[in-house]
Parts: structure tokens; C-alpha cells; sequence
């Protein structure tokens, strides 16, 4: 998994580029926010024949859309969650996420911190587009350190908002633009929301417009699991993998074809992956370890007697042959 | 009627020459001292006067004025009472001085001599400029010796110096080169003391075997201090040349204890966060004055809660940290002050503390995480080689009964093995924390398999190259601790779990 801190931390160095003197508040440097160095923006009227057409279907389709980049033609799926994810919410999602676009859907997210930045990278990582809704006018991107991630999706997707050029990143504007990502999707999938949260009013906004909603299940002791589960009781279907998603839609069939094989071949290689390593020393580390529960190299060392040297190793042997993650020490089972 | 007596100062941390002319002339009575002297050198005229007279000798009355040169030299301190006293007596008396002696010490009013600061500096550099004889504080007598083979008398009291002039009557002599062990630091924990954490335990034990800067990071109460604290019980004594320079700091600094002579332990240094960059690099008024980094040269900085620093205070620490010295200008001129020394950085991992810990839940937005992250800047960052989580220890943990505890003696055997086979490969070269990438190249050679891996390491976990070179540096001082010439896969496959995490 990619390190969102990491690629948090070159958002914010990227528009420092341009920038003279020291670093500070600056208002001469009213461009930072703005991605587009060289792409024009584009106005979609409702009855412009580029409109998409499920967003039109909706009871207050947006009279007109600034888009950013280009309006994928292909079926979309939102993926929405909280801004606040665990590291099994933010993987659920980057997974979810590459699997549709490798299967040619369109995630459609919400540009914000956690599940939805999850979710953009993991389509950047399929070959379809992503389309991100944004709350702000297109020159204000919103949270600014995914300045570098818009242009991502801007370059192969879209970036879209109702709002004008300037529009401020305001309390209100959020529950609105959630209209449009359920408006524009054929299903939404919730992967953890906490209670009153804005994913939840998105998947609410979903099931009045008509369309499908989908929960990928939390553990029942975290908290951002509640919402989530609660759709699951009032109807959502639990998604597990790309396949839950998919079967719902007759006219995904060819999608799902063609993710078959692919599942197939990749359920071969992680039957083998999911035997563990070859190595009986390595097995020994990873056998201990959980798929969700991060367990501490130093609690490691306590319960297999090894010393701390013969851990690292064992713990680098086992990253580097990718079944495992490691997190400040902490270390989990590669899904 | 004329006298001069030869003594010295400290600039920066470095020794001065001062020569002391006592002038007596006709006139209204009057002692006067020209030579830029600050407030404590103007003060040495009653300091003089009285001791003088209660000394069994008589200040003469008439008008005597002593000047110090080199006059442009700005002057500091106590140390010249008693050159200055030599001087007057001297050319009341209208004896000449030995031109190869130097007198050094402050006087009380009853005529004793009391100890100096810098004693150590200053014999080395007029010893080095042919000064054949030293009468020095009797407490600064051991210190001396360190720095000089001409004989060195302990003078206690004026009145001894006054058989010693009249009579050539002998001063008493002062015991040899003492070694001693005292450092300001409290006793350091023993290793056995802590309980788990055996991975940051490893970490301390590569971070003293190499020199090379540590990172705990970890939540609130995890025990970070108490580790930072028994690194000096690891660290090798000191050899010789490397404790003369910390002695030499220390006595300049005023950290020496009185009688005290060649410290061996390496120091160990903390300051508060609150600390500001003048106090912590050096500084001073119109001279410069070496600061923290310079008290921690050859020994450890240890900086609790490294984020709460001031901001330019840690900015400050990027040119000892990349050069092991630093200079420092003031009005008055400007020294290079040494500064190589083991950083030790503790951090809690985000503003709550409780990112990473498997059983609470950290309410930290990422943005604040990065915030809190990015206080640490890249530049000190990137000289930081090893970076360890240090998690919270259970109740059960902490009363359960270990099977295996290493005390530190243990652990420092390793460590001085592996000091011994970095001196073999570069004798006078910098250890393995302080390695450039061409040294590195030479002296941590991989091998075909080590090559793969490393290769690997750096695709799968997006290494900078900075980050490979901090890796190759932590694995040569892993296998010189694993006792081995030759770095194998082990060895990387170690180091790589020092690397920063997410």
C-alpha cells in the first residue's frame, strides 16, 4: 500500500515550486490551489447532450457542471467513507477501487481525506478514469495537500463541481455535492462511516435516487464500522470483493466477464500466498500474525524467544516477498 | 620599574598568550589595568590590592599600572589575578620573572588561590609556544598535567609564593596525571534495568557501536527516556585524545569538578525544549561561547520531546550534524567550536501520541499527523539513521519476570569490538554513522545477494538514495558488531527495519 502521508507531504512541496522567498503566507501566491497549469475548463449544461445521463434522472440534477479534464463515458461506481479511516478502511477502499477500474468502472469519489483519496489512487492505479465531485470551485482544491492527486485524476478523468470558480470549501456545500456522486453512480459503496456522517447522508441520497448501496463491513469494536453496519441491516449488500459489486448490475456483464478470469488467475496465486511463506523460519513470523490486529515486532520476540536482531530480518524477508505490511513497527498480514 | 608575568585566556575554546606588564612609577598613589578587560578584570585591582597586603607583602603606594596584551584582545574572567599579583610584587620588589613561566589562578582576599576555568587549554597552548614552567590553582594542578610535561606547581596561597621568590624555597609539588571518571551527567541505566523493548534496545546498541543518530519515536510514558539515558553505560571510555578535547571543553565551560583530571566517560547532555538556538550551538555576548552541542562533543545529545524545540534551534543543529563542528561569530571575533556527537531524538508519533498503538485509537487527522510530522525537517531527518517505534509496555509486560536480559557491560563488549574493527579500517577516519557515500563504496562492499535485496528494498519501499546510504551505513556497523568483514543478508535485512515508517 502506498503511504498516503508520503504522497501527502509531495502534494504540499509541488506548488512550492514556482514560488519566490520563503515560505508563508503569501498573496501573490493566489494560484496554489489551482491544478490546472494548462487545461481548460469546460461548462456542462443540463441540456447539453455531454450531461451525463443517470445525473440527469435525479429529482435536482446541478443546471450545469465545470468540468476539469474529461467526462468518462463508462459506468461509475462511488466509493465514500470517513475522513478519519483505519488502515483496513483506507486498503478495503484502494482495493475496491483498483478492481473496478481494472475491470473498466469509473469510481466516482468525493477528492476528501481518507476513504475518498484512498479510493481516487486505487483507480489511478486501474486503467479507467476516476471523476472526483468536488465542494469547492475547480481553482480551489479542497483538502490542499491533494493538489497532486487532482491532477492525477484531472489527466485521465475528471474533476467536477457545480460550484463557481472561487467557491470556498464551506460546512454546507459538502451534503449537496453528495448528491451528484450518488446522481452520477450506479451504486455507492460505504466503507467506513461513522453515525451522522456525510457518507451515510451520500448513501442516503443514493437509495431515494434509486441506486444500489454497498457496505464493506468493519469490525464490530470500531466505531467507524457503526453506520456502515447499520445499512448492511437496513438492505445494503456486504461487499467482500469486486464481484459483490459487479453481480448487481445486468449491464456490468461484461465487466464481470472479463474480472472473472482475472479473479480467477489472482484467486490461484493468492490461494498459494494465502499458505504463507515456503521458508519454515519466515512461516513460523507470519503464521502469528493477523490480517487486521497489528502485532509489535518487540511482542514478536517475546512470543517466538527470538532475539530482536533475528526479528527485523525475518519481519524485511517477509516485506520484501510482500506478505506482509509494516506500520510504525507494527506489523500486519498482506491481504 | 618594570615586571612581566606570562599567563593566559580562553577564546572560544581555544587557549590565548597574555602577557601581564606591572608598571610602577612616581605619582599619586593609584592601581590602574588597561587591556579591554571586562567587568571581573576590573574588579581584580581590589581583589590584588587586598590580597596583596594579606599576603605578607606590602602594595606599593605608589602609581602602578599593569596592562595586558595583546590589548585588542577582549578579556574575560578571574583567571589573571595572580599573574597580575606576580607582576606588581615583582616590580615593587624589582626582581625580573623567568620568561618561561606562567601564572595562572584567581585570588581571594586573604591571599588564597582559587581555581580557574580553562586551565587545560591554556597550558596546552603556552606549552606549545615553549612556556617551560606553570604555577597553576592547586585544584586545576591534575588538569594541567594533562597538558603539559614541564613541571607544574600547585600554588595555594599567595604567602607560598613569597619563600618561593625571596628565598628559592620549593612549592609543593602536586600528585601525578590523575584519571577520572566523573562526567556532570547522573549515572546511567543499566540496560538490565529496562524492561522489553528488546528492538529499541538493539537500536541503542547500533546507534553506540557506530555513532549514529537515533530517532525513538513512541507514544507518552513508553519509556523513551529512561533508554536515552543508558546509552552512556554502552559507549567505550573515551581514548585519550578524544578525552583531553572533552576535559578541555568541560573546564572551559566550568563543568570540570575542582581537583578533577582526565575525563574518560563520555558526557551526556539534555537539554529543555524551550532552549534557545544561541544556548544550544553557541553563542554568547561579544565572544563566542560553545553552547550544547559543544558540552555533548564525543558523548550524546539527547532531545526529549524534539518537536516541541524551537524551530530555528533545530535548524541550527544541521552544520554539527553534517560536519561535527560549527562556527559561531560574534561581535568579537569568531571560533569553530567541535560538535560531533551521538543524537539522541525523542518524539511522540502524532500530536495525541497514540498513532500506531494497537490498542488505543489516535483521533489525528492525517493533516495533523503531517504537521506534526514535518516539525522534524527533512535536512535533520535525512542524518538521523536509525528511527524505532518504542511502544507502550502492558502492565503484564512490565511485572512479568524476563528470561533474558543483556546488562550493559555485555552489550558495550560488542560495542567496543565493533569500534575496533572501524578504527582498523580507517584509522583516522570518521565511524560508520558519519560515513560519506564514497566511503561507503569502499568500506561497505555487498555482494551479489546483499545487492538483490537491498535492490529490492529500495523498488518495493520507494528508498531515496539518501535512505539506501543510511541503510548501508547501519548494516556495516551491524556486521562489525556481528563481528564480520564482510555485510551479509542478514545484516541489511536488519537494518532495513530501522528505516522511518509511515
Amino acid at each position: 500500500m502506498r503511504d498516503p502521508l508520503r504522497d501527502a507531504s509531495n502534494a504540499r512541496i509541488a506548488p512550492k515550486r514556482g514560488a519566490r522567498g520563503p515560505a508563508g503566507p503569501d498573496p501573490s501566491r493566489k494560484g496554489d490551489g489551482d491544478h490546472r497549469r494548462e487545461r481548460e475548463t469546460t461548462i456542462v449544461w443540463l441540456t447539453d447532450p455531454a450531461y451525463p445521463w443517470l445525473l440527469k434522472q435525479i429529482h435536482d440534477p446541478p443546471p450545469r457542471l465545470y468540468v476539469s479534464g474529461r467526462l468518462p463515458s463508462e459506468p461509475m461506481i462511488a466509493i465514500v467513507g470517513s475522513r478519519r479511516a483505519t488502515p483496513y478502511g483506507c486498503r478495503a477502499a484502494h482495493r475496491l477501487a483498483r478492481d473496478l477500474s481494472g475491470a473498466g468502472v469509473v469510481v466516482v469519489s468525493g477528492l476528501a481525506r481518507g476513504i475518498d483519496a484512498a479510493a481516487h489512487r486505487g483507480a489511478l492505479e486501474g486503467n479507467t478514469p476516476t471523476v472526483a465531485v468536488m465542494a469547492t470551485g475547480l481553482d480551489r482544491i479542497y483538502p490542499p495537500e491533494h493538489l497532486a492527486l487532482a491532477t492525477a485524476i484531472a489527466a485521465s478523468g475528471a474533476l467536477i463541481t457545480e460550484a463557481e470558480e472561487g467557491t470556498l470549501p464551506l460546512p454546507g456545500r459538502f451534503p449537496v455535492r453528495n448528491r451528484i456522486i450518488s446522481g452520477l453512480s450506479l451504486g455507492v459503496v460505504v466503507v467506513e462511516a461513522a453515525e451522522r456522517s456525510g457518507a451515510l447522508i451520500t448513501a442516503r441520497m443514493a437509495a431515494e435516487q434509486g441506486r444500489e448501496v454497498f457496505c464493506v463491513p468493519g469490525s464490530i469494536e470500531n466505531p467507524l464500522a457503526i453506520g456502515g453496519h447499520r445499512l448492511i441491516k437496513d438492505g445494503a449488500k456486504l461487499v467482500q470483493t469486486v464481484e459483490d459489486v459487479l453481480d448487481e448490475f445486468p449491464e456490468l456483464a461484461r465487466a464481470r466477464a472479463r474480472t472473472h478470469a482475472h479473479t480467477h488467475a489472482r484467486t490461484r496465486t493468492r490461494t498459494r500466498a494465502d499458505s504463507g511463506p515456503q521458508d519454515p523460519e519466515l512461516f513460523a513470523v507470519w503464521e502469528l500474525l493477523d490480517w487486521v490486529e497489528p502485532r509489535h515486532h518487540d511482542d514478536l520476540a517475546v512470543v517466538m524467544n527470538l532475539d530482536s536482531k533475528e526479528v527485523s530480518r525475518r519481519l524485511t524477508l517477509l516485506e520484501m516477498s510482500g506478505y506482509i505490511i509494516g506500520d510504525c513497527g507494527a506489523v500486519t498480514r498482506r491481504a | 620599574m618594570l615586571a612581566r608575568a606570562l599567563c593566559g585566556t580562553v577564546f572560544g575554546l581555544d587557549g590565548v598568550r597574555v602577557e601581564v606588564e606591572a608598571d610602577i612609577a612616581d605619582g599619586l598613589p593609584g592601581f590602574h589595568i588597561v587591556g579591554l578587560g571586562d567587568r571581573a578584570l576590573q574588579e581584580a585591582r581590589e581583589r590584588v590590592k587586598i590580597a596583596i597586603n594579606n599576603s605578607g607583602f606590602e602594595f606599593p603606594g605608589r602609581r602602578v599600572t599593569v596592562n595586558l596584551a595583546p590589548a585588542q584582545l577582549p578579556k574575560e574572567g578571574t583567571g589573571f589575578d595572580l599573574a597580575i599579583a606576580a607582576a606588581v610584587v615583582n616590580a615593587a620588589g624589582d626582581r625580573p620573572l623567568p620568561s618561561d613561566a606562567a601564572w595562572l589562578g584567581e585570588l581571594a582576599l586573604d591571599g588564597a588561590v582559587r581555581p580557574i576555568r580553562g586551565t587545560l587549554a591554556i597550558t596546552a597552548h603556552l606549552d606549545r609556544l615553549g612556556v617551560r614552567r606553570f604555577y597553576v590553582p592547586s585544584a586545576n594542578v591534575a588538569e594541567a598535567r594533562i597538558a603539559t610535561a614541564a613541571p607544574v606547581h600547585g600554588v595555594g596561597h599567595l604567602r607560598d609564593l613569597k619563600a618561593h621568590w625571596e628565598a628559592g624555597a620549593p612549592l609543593t609539588g602536586a600528585p601525578g596525571l590523575r584519571r577520572d571518571v566523573v562526567s556532570g551527567a547522573p549515572p546511567p541505566v543499566d540496560l538490565a534495568d529496562i524492561r522489553g523493548q528488546p528492538h529499541a534496545k538493539r537500536a541503542l546498541e547500533v546507534a553506540a557501536a557506530g555513532a549514529h543518530h537515533l530517532l525513538l519515536v513512541g507514544p507518552p510514558g513508553a519509556g523513551k527516556t529512561l533508554l536515552a539515558r543508558a546509552l552512556p553505560g554502552i559507549l567505550p571510555a573515551l581514548p585519550h585524545q578524544e578525552a583531553v578535547e572533552v576535559t578541555s571543553i568541560a573546564s572551559c565551560v566550568g563543568m570540570l569538578p575542582p581537583g578533577a583530571g582526565l575525563l574518560e566517560v563520555p558526557p551526556f547532555r539534555a537539554p529543555h525544549h524551550t532552549i534557545s538556538p544561541a544556548a544550544l550551538v553557541g553563542g554568547g555576548g561579544a565572544t563566542p561561547r560553545p553552547g550544547e552541542v559543544t558540552r555533548a562533543h564525543r558523548g550524546v545529545l539527547f532531545m526529549d520531546e524534539i518537536t516541541e524545540f524551537r524551530r530555528d534551534a533545530l535548524e541550527s543543529l544541521r552544520q554539527p550534524l553534517e560536519e561535527g563542528k560549527l562556527a559561531v561569530a560574534r561581535t568579537r571575533g569568531h571560533a569553530v567550536l567541535p560538535g560531533r556527537f551521538i543524537l539522541v531524538a525523542a518524539a511522540n508519533p502524532c500530536p495525541c501520541g497514540f498513532a500506531g498503538d494497537p490498542k488505543r485509537f489516535c483521533e489525528c487527522t492525517p493533516l495533523e499527523r503531517q504537521r506534526y510530522r514535518a516539525r522534524l525537517s527533512g535536512p535533520i531527518r535525512d542524518r538521523i539513521d536509525l528511527q524505532v517505534t518504542v511502544p507502550r509496555q502492558a502492565a503484564g509486560e512490565l511485572l512479568r519476570a524476563e528470561v533474558v536480559v543483556e546488562a550493559s557491560a555485555t552489550v558495550r563488549e560488542r560495542v567496543i569490538q565493533a569500534r575496533e574493527h572501524q578504527r582498523r579500517r580507517r584509522p583516522q577516519g570518521p565511524l560508520n554513522g558519519a560515513l560519506t557515500g564514497t566511503q561507503l563504496r569502499k568500506d561497505a562492499v555487498l555482494d551479489a545477494t546483499c545487492q538483490v535485496l537491498l535492490e529490492t528494498a529500495a523498488d518495493r519501499l520507494q528508498l531515496s538514495g539518501r535512505a539506501v546510504h543510511r541503510v548501508l551505513r547501519v548494516a556495516r556497523t551491524i556486521a562489525d558488531l556481528d563481528d564480520r568483514l564482510q555485510i551479509d543478508e542478514s545484516h541489511i535485512a536488519e537494518a532495513l527495519q530501522y528505516r522511518e515508517s509511515g
